[in-house]
């Protein structure tokens, strides 16, 4: 998968191109909107991270431009002006997904991960985990032919471990994904734990869930 | 009391005393003139009695009598000469009481010796005074009436003139000062007058409404040019410490350093998150034009926030009416601001406390909402004060909360006109009275 990145903040570009990297994405990046729409019209992309925020132009004409170039590409808004209007313009003019600056790396990751599900309709909807089978589409998590029925919050959770699988998360991460903005700083506080225990309770009783790891101190991560 | 009417009672009251004053002191009044008019015609009538002594001699009035005396048929008036001793001198003019005739009447009297061939004569010139003392009731009566009437119609006059002459004052009131609402951003148009007076308040209030609402943008611009700058450094260090996470040789140690950055960042971020928001609602960049039940409100806060009852043990009773419907609203902003109570209902709970939200539709149409928690209670002196920014209710270390929830929860109430009282005993409970207004009430 490549990603053209135009963010104009070198040092925040940087921190994303070594994440994604590491992602195993191949990242270019672009500081102004000029390079970049020089970049889109010479090289196609799956995914194109844009700051509204641009030096030398306006972010959401250079959407429009780009669109034109490129328009098989995914985009991602990133912006720290975080207007409604400017997200509904954004979302209008094409955009696949709108971020909100400061972001967390791994919630830019599980976007791109949901768009390329839909974009591609990939035959990985259906996650095997374990003994289990998760339906990211469906929000199903399926034993065998038993439905297991999970809460929507404990869904978010699960499903948000499977996606960033073999990496701790801790519990702020967690809570802010499911919670957002309304996430608040009791992360000391066990209700992650609670959520987790439940997830354990309910799909224990069908099969293993030692895949399910506490890291102590830190957080949980899905080991696969 | 109004103006107007402050100034209409004066003016009324000053000019009835002064009414008063002159009909009171009208029959002194007509007594002084009628006493100078009479004492100038005795005068005259003197003048001429000397005339004709002169031209003719005293004879031609005493025709060998010994002295004279006449009156006119009515008695208004008489005239009399008589001898007086020699070096006899009088020359005055008093009120005195004559019988002619039987008939005990005031006359004003002129008495005059002067020197004749015959001798000293003494002349006396009377004219009854009886006649202007009758004209002084009835003019007394009849001047009261009349300035009675002309102050009726002063009086309304005036009416109209000080209405006319208030009125700049009346529109400055009325549009400058009781309807405008903080922080006066519509543009103030400079009321008509010809009152200098006026005039100056006007400008003096325009230009002060404009300072203020200069001081609150440059306030609100500042938070906002702020938050962005502060948006961007904040998630570079937050994309850092991910990215450090994710590296494998990263040890236990360091992990656990790393998660109390990230918690410490997050907290920076969360407060620029809340200012840039209350700099948001105050610059009105959000829409009221939607609308949602009162009961799924609440329904979708507790959809959200559950999970903390629970942990906490804290019962929850909500007895709302399932009718009614909030409009002309932002739903995401009143659910942050219901979300944001009920959360410190929470937090400044007791273990295994209560939580009860309960409502009524008001007679004049007007909504309330009573949130009732068993919690700490807030002391009565800070009351006034929790809804500042970065103010606490409970001080203590433990409590989390950066003293902005409240300051949220206040900039959308007053954005949507909602009003929120506070009654509270500390550690019994806080109850949060919302009360919203009657235009966002679906009727």
């Amino acid at each position: 998968m490549k990603v053209l990145l135009i963010e104009d903040e070198k040092t925040l570009a940087y921190e994303v191109e070594a994440f994604l990297k590491k992602a195993f994405y191949i990242c270019d990046m672009a500081h102004t909107a000029r390079k970049g729409l020089e970049m889109l019209g010479v090289n196609p992309y799956d995914f194109v991270l844009l700051d509204l925020g641009l030096p030398d132009q306006d972010g959401l004409k250079v959407l429009q431009e780009a669109k034109k170039l490129n328009p098989d590409a995914a985009y991602i808004i990133l912006t720290a002006r975080g207007n409604i209007e400017d997200r509904i313009v954004g979302l209008d003019l094409g955009a696949d997904d709108y971020l909100p600056k400061p972001f967390s790396l791994l919630e830019l990751q599980s976007r791109m991960q949901a768009i390329s599900r839909r974009k591609f309709n990939l035959n990985t909807q259906e996650i095997p985990l374990g003994e289990f089978i998760i339906d990211l589409q469906k929000r199903i998590v399926s034993h065998q032919s038993n439905e297991i029925d999970l809460t929507r919050k404990e869904f978010d959770l699960l499903s948000y471990l499977l996606l960033h699988k073999n990496r701790v998360l801790t519990r702020m991460q967690l809570s802010e994904h499911i919670w957002g903005t309304f996430a608040d700083d009791d992360y000391d506080s066990n209700y992650i734990d609670v959520h987790i225990k439940n997830i354990r309770k309910k799909l224990g009783a069908f099969g293993q869930v030692e895949w399910l790891e506490t890291v102590r101190g830190v957080g949980y991560k899905i080991r696969k | 009391m109004k103006l107007i009417s402050k100034l209409t009672l004066f003016i009324t009251l000053s000019k009835l005393a002064i009414v008063l004053l002159f009909v009171l002191t009208l029959p002194y009044l007509i007594g002084e003139i009628a006493r100078n008019y009479t004492d100038y015609y005795l005068q005259q009538q003197q003048k001429k009695v000397l005339e004709v002594v002169a031209r003719n001699g005293v004879d031609s009035y005493l025709q060998g009598e010994e002295s004279y005396g006449s009156y006119t048929m009515l008695k208004e008036e008489y005239i009399s000469l008589e001898p007086v001793e020699k070096g006899f001198v009088l020359d005055t003019i008093y009120t005195d009481e004559r019988i002619i005739e039987q008939d005990t009447l005031n006359y004003r009297v002129l008495t005059h010796s002067f020197l004749t061939e015959n001798g000293t004569y003494l002349m006396e010139v009377g004219k009854t005074i009886e006649t202007i003392d009758q004209y002084k009731r009835p003019l007394q009566r009849i001047a009261t009436y009349v300035l009675l009437g002309l102050i009726l119609i002063t009086l309304i006059i005036d009416l109209f003139y000080t209405r006319y002459l208030l009125r700049p004052l009346d529109r400055i009131i009325r549009t400058k000062i009781s309807n405008r609402k903080f922080p006066f951003n519509e543009n103030s148009v400079p009321i008509k007058t010809t009152t200098t007076d006026f005039r100056f308040l006007d400008d003096s209030l325009i230009n002060l409404m404009e300072q203020i609402h200069e001081a609150f943008e440059k306030e609100r611009e500042f938070t906002a040019n702020a938050s962005h700058e502060l948006m961007t450094p904040i998630g570079i260090l937050q994309n850092k410490i991910e990215n450090l996470m994710g590296e494998p040789d990263v040890s236990d140690f360091v992990q656990e350093r790393l998660i109390g950055m990230q918690k410490t960042l997050n907290r920076l971020k969360r407060i620029v998150h809340s200012l840039l928001l209350i700099s948001r609602i105050e610059n009105e960049q959000f829409s009221k034009k939607e609308f949602i039940p009162v009961a799924d409100l609440i329904a979708d806060v507790m959809d959200e926030i559950s999970h903390r009852l629970s942990e906490r043990d804290i019962s929850l009773k909500i007895d709302i009416s399932n009718e009614v419907i909030l409009e002309n609203i932002n739903r995401d902003l009143l659910f942050q601001m219901i979300y944001n109570l009920v959360n410190n209902a929470i937090r400044y709970n007791k273990q295994s406390g209560f939580i009860h939200i309960t409502d009524r539709i008001n007679p004049d149409g007007t909504y309330d909402l009573d949130l009732i928690d068993s919690g700490i209670g807030i002391p009565q002196e800070d009351i006034g004060t929790i809804f500042n920014r970065f103010k606490k209710a409970n001080q203590s270390e433990d409590s989390a909360g950066y003293g902005l929830g409240l300051s949220i929860v206040k900039s959308i109430a007053d954005y949507h006109k909602i009003t929120i009282s506070i009654s509270s005993e500390i550690s019994k409970g806080t109850t949060f009275t919302i009360s919203f207004p009657a235009e966002v009430i679906r009727s």
